[in-house]
């Protein structure tokens, strides 16, 4: 029975296929609202549905000077992290279907993994295109990276516990944004730094390199990375959602709370210009560190000496 | 020692297809890290040879070919021909037609500039300018089908005159446009001098001074941007601008944000200049009788294109056909600034540098797209293709 | 600023009196055409306009007079204000050359390349002397702006 319960939660929920498609939902909501910030129609509810089911049809091309046994499992590896990070997450309000001490952490080198894996996928191949955008997405991951964590370990504090499902249970009706606001704006801009959106879109910028790090891919590659990139939304959404605003106890609130978190994303890229690498590198070292380490001085302080 | 640098070089090609690049042009940017250490143009993608194919065709037939040399600035090419064309054959247009051709110039040119700003915008990753400015551009693409009956390639002008008049209505819709594009023009100098992520990307980017503009010849808003006077709608005013003063609109810094300013003002002193026209059309006829024949002569036309100084040399030899026309575009000018600005910049301000010049490579190449109009599908080897265009511009065609 | 008419005079008065191998012209009345006689006047000529600060290198336009004549036409078109001052300089179809103006105008780059490709002009100074618009593995010994060009033997190479 364990087996099967396993194999559900990787391959059905909360891993696996509902997230997927969640997640295809998101991005799908992503681009309308972008759309209509913009004055566009934007795509139709099964856009981003047909674009993976496309790409996963297509013909995937290797390029030459690539070293296979790379090129091929890395959008797998970056996929199977984020969907391994969904069985710590509550995703759709219910509780995580597998939980440890620490796996906050976890979680959040998981989802790092996806952009190691993309770095690592631009530059595996000879394009100058992917070299630039590789260098481009590591350096980001470099920057946005530590405050993005800070920001998480934040509410971790303040519930004694780096178990994403205690966090959670403290935070549950408590809006830590209300306490923690810095914490809460790093966690937020950090998650559109780590998904490459605008203004943190230097390392896909297409007037200068096409498409970054992922230029050499197609196929099934490119589409696997996407679903990747889908998933992470998703499984960010939800920890901001869980821990800065009052947790999401159930699906309702899940949903609620995630896709105003999105709105606010969208608002966000529609309003702000793509931020240089060199640009970028300064924005979070110069403001995002230093407002993330204030937000703990003052967490340390009003905890008092107990931790 | 040096062909160990040459292998140490990391170069990253930008162009001939290139998604910061709505034309075909190539540059070979050479990188350290992120910062640009060379640069390399190479033009001709588009290269057309219609500097030759004018020679093969009679002066009417020829003005419709020179104004498909740009998709956005066609009416000037065709003004440049006209008035050129005019002066050798001693024949002047009416001034109602003259008022016309400025009017049309000038919606054309808001046209541009709107359609720069979002390219620019673009470029800079802030597509929201662009999404919004392409949607206010559309309101002019409609003035110019309304008045001309085409959105491209208007065909306004004809030999000796224009072919479309004005009435009432049409200068009743006009003006409602403008009020609309003013205020929206207003906005958007507002944001691209007040919008802080905007600003980062072109405040003291692409600087160049007045000494540079001057050395590197460039030509138009480029140049106007770092402070030199320079614009033949004002210097040396044709057809109907002696009538509408234009006043030059200038700034000095010379970076990319001033680039933006001097279009977006630009754009209001094209509102001012067409609600005086349409204000103070001068009656009467539209076209004067041109000779078939053109006497024996040379001419130099120069207009205000969008883009900058539109230099026409036009040659005859008292037949129906040209012996030279010699077409300077303002790109050409403004491309050799890119090459040098762009060194010492990061990588990622080589598009802004050059979107910042509004740089048009058909107007510089010269060519025309091939024309399907043969069914029969096959494939074509870039030899095959290029002989046919030469073998169709040589008048074999014809 | 100077005027149009301003600009001529000087240009017509720097012409006639300070090099004697020129000859001036007034086409139109906004245009002066300076006809140099030999090849070697055209920088000093070139150098003294930039010193007087007579306008800007406009373009430079290239024309082949025919088989009879058997010479091509440079035009340099400097533009200040109204007034267009051209340089007229013939040389030889055969082996023809003429100096590089990029010492003194860096623009006139783009310009010589292209004469120099489309006509087979040599232009002697030029830094960067491959092709500018046309394809890289274009027919050496021929040059479409020629009254001669022949599209056919461009067929029959390639």
């Amino acid at each position: 029975m364990e087996i099967i319960r396993d194999l559900i939660a990787l391959l059905f929920f909360p891993s696996g296929l509902v997230l997927l498609v969640l997640s295809l939902f998101y991005e799908w909501v992503d681009r309308k609202l972008l759309a209509q910030f913009q004055n566009r129609i934007g795509p139709r509810w099964f856009q981003p549905f047909a674009d993976v089911i496309k790409l996963l049809a297509k013909e995937e091309v290797i390029p030459q000077g690539v070293d296979r046994r790379l090129f091929i499992p890395l959008p797998i590896v970056g996929l199977a992290g984020v969907l391994t990070a969904a069985i710590y997450v509550p995703i759709m309000g219910m509780a995580p279907s597998h939980s440890f001490k620490g796996d906050l952490i976890v979680t959040v080198y998981l989802l790092s993994l996806l952009t190691l894996c993309m770095g690592l996928a631009g530059s595996n191949t000879i394009g100058r295109f992917s070299l630039v955008g590789a260098t481009r997405t590591l350096t980001q991951l470099f920057s946005y990276e530590a405050p993005f964590l800070l920001a998480l370990l934040g509410p971790a504090i303040v519930a004694g516990s780096w178990q994403i499902s205690e966090i959670t249970a403290y935070t549950e009706n408590r809006w830590l944004l209300l306490t923690q606001p810095f914490g809460f704006l790093v966690a937020l801009i950090g998650l559109m730094g780590k998904l490459e959106l605008p203004p943190f879109d230097a390392p896909e910028a297409e007037t200068e390199i096409v498409a970054g790090a992922l230029t050499g891919y197609s196929g099934r590659g490119l589409a696997l990375f996407h679903l990747g990139k889908g998933v992470e939304m998703l499984i960010g959404l939800t920890l901001i959602a869980a821990f800065y605003l009052g947790g999401v106890s159930n699906p309702l609130l899940f949903f609620v709370k995630t896709l105003a978190l999105l709105l606010i994303m969208a608002g966000l890229q529609a309003l702000l210009a793509r931020l240089r690498i060199d640009q970028t590198v300064g924005v979070w070292w110069r403001y995002g560190a230093l407002l993330v380490l204030v937000q703990w001085m003052v967490i340390i302080v009003s905890k008092g000496p107990v931790l | 020692m040096e062909e160990q640098q040459e292998v140490e070089q990391f170069m990253v090609p930008i162009g001939p297809q290139h998604p910061a690049l709505k034309e075909p042009g190539h540059f070979l940017i050479t990188v350290d890290g992120e910062i640009v250490t060379n640069a390399v143009v190479r033009l001709g993608y588009a290269h057309r040879g219609i500097e030759k194919a004018t020679e093969e065709r009679n002066w009417v037939r020829n003005l419709y070919l020179l104004e498909r040399i740009c998709g956005i600035c066609s009416h000037i090419h065709a003004t440049a021909y006209c008035l050129g064309l005019e002066r050798l054959a001693e024949v002047e247009a009416p001034p109602r037609a003259q008022a016309i051709r400025v009017l049309v110039a000038e919606l054309e040119r808001i046209h541009s500039h709107m359609l720069w700003l979002g390219v620019a915008a673009h470029e800079a990753g802030f597509d929201s300018l662009f999404m919004y400015s392409w949607r206010d551009r559309e309101t002019v693409m409609d003035l110019l089908e309304n008045l001309t009956g085409n959105r491209v390639n208007y065909s306004a002008n004809v030999l000796g005159g224009v072919k479309c008049d004005i009435d009432i209505v049409q200068a009743d819709t006009i003006f409602m446009a403008l009020e609309f594009l003013q205020e929206r023009t207003r906005h958007y100098l507002d944001v691209v001098t007040s919008d802080a992520m905007f600003l980062q990307r072109t405040r003291g980017i692409g600087v160049m001074t007045r000494l540079q503009a001057e050395v590197l010849g460039v030509v138009g808003p480029t140049a106007r941007a770092s402070g030199v006077h320079r614009d033949i709608r004002a210097e040396a005013p044709y057809s109907a601008y002696p009538s509408y003063p234009v006043r030059v609109v200038c700034e000095e810094k010379g970076d990319l944000e001033a680039r933006f300013v001097v279009r977006i003002n630009e754009l209001f002193e094209s509102y001012r200049i067409i609600r005086l026209i349409l204000e103070d059309l001068p009656p009467g006829e539209l076209r004067e009788k041109m000779p078939r024949r053109i006497r024996e002569g040379e001419t130099v036309s120069r207009v205000e294109a969008p883009r900058g100084e539109l230099f026409y040399f036009i040659k005859s030899n008292g037949t129906d056909k040209p012996e030279r026309i010699k077409v300077r575009t303002p790109t050409i000018c403004n491309m050799m600034s890119v090459v040098k600005l762009a060194i010492g910049h990061q990588l990622a301000d080589v598009p802004m540098i050059l979107a910042g010049i509004d740089p048009c490579f058909s107007c510089n190449d010269r060519m025309i797209i091939l024309e399907r109009s043969h069914a029969k599908q096959e494939v074509w080897s870039w030899e095959r293709l290029r002989q046919h265009g030469i073998e169709y511009y040589h008048g074999n065609h014809s | 600023m100077i005027t149009t008419e301003e600009a001529l005079t000087i240009a017509t008065e720097f012409a006639e009196n300070w090099l004697w191998t020129t000859e001036t012209a007034r086409p139109e009345q906004n245009r002066l055409d300076i006809t140099l006689t030999t090849p070697d006047d055209l920088i000093p000529i070139v150098v003294g306009l930039r010193v007087k600060r007579l306008g800007y290198l406009s373009a430079i336009s290239g024309l082949d007079l025919g088989a009879e004549v058997d010479e091509f036409e440079l035009l340099y078109h400097f533009c200040i204000a109204a007034a267009v001052i051209t340089l007229r300089l013939r040389i030889p179809r055969k082996n023809g050359s003429v100096q590089s103006l990029c010492e003194i105008i860096p623009s006139a780059e783009a310009f010589e390349r292209e004469i120099s490709e489309m006509f087979g002009v040599t232009v002697i100074g030029l830094r960067n002397p491959e092709h500018l618009y046309l394809p890289d593995d274009w027919a050496e010994d021929q040059y479409p702006l020629r009254k001669d060009f022949d599209p056919a033997v461009i067929r029959s190479s390639t």
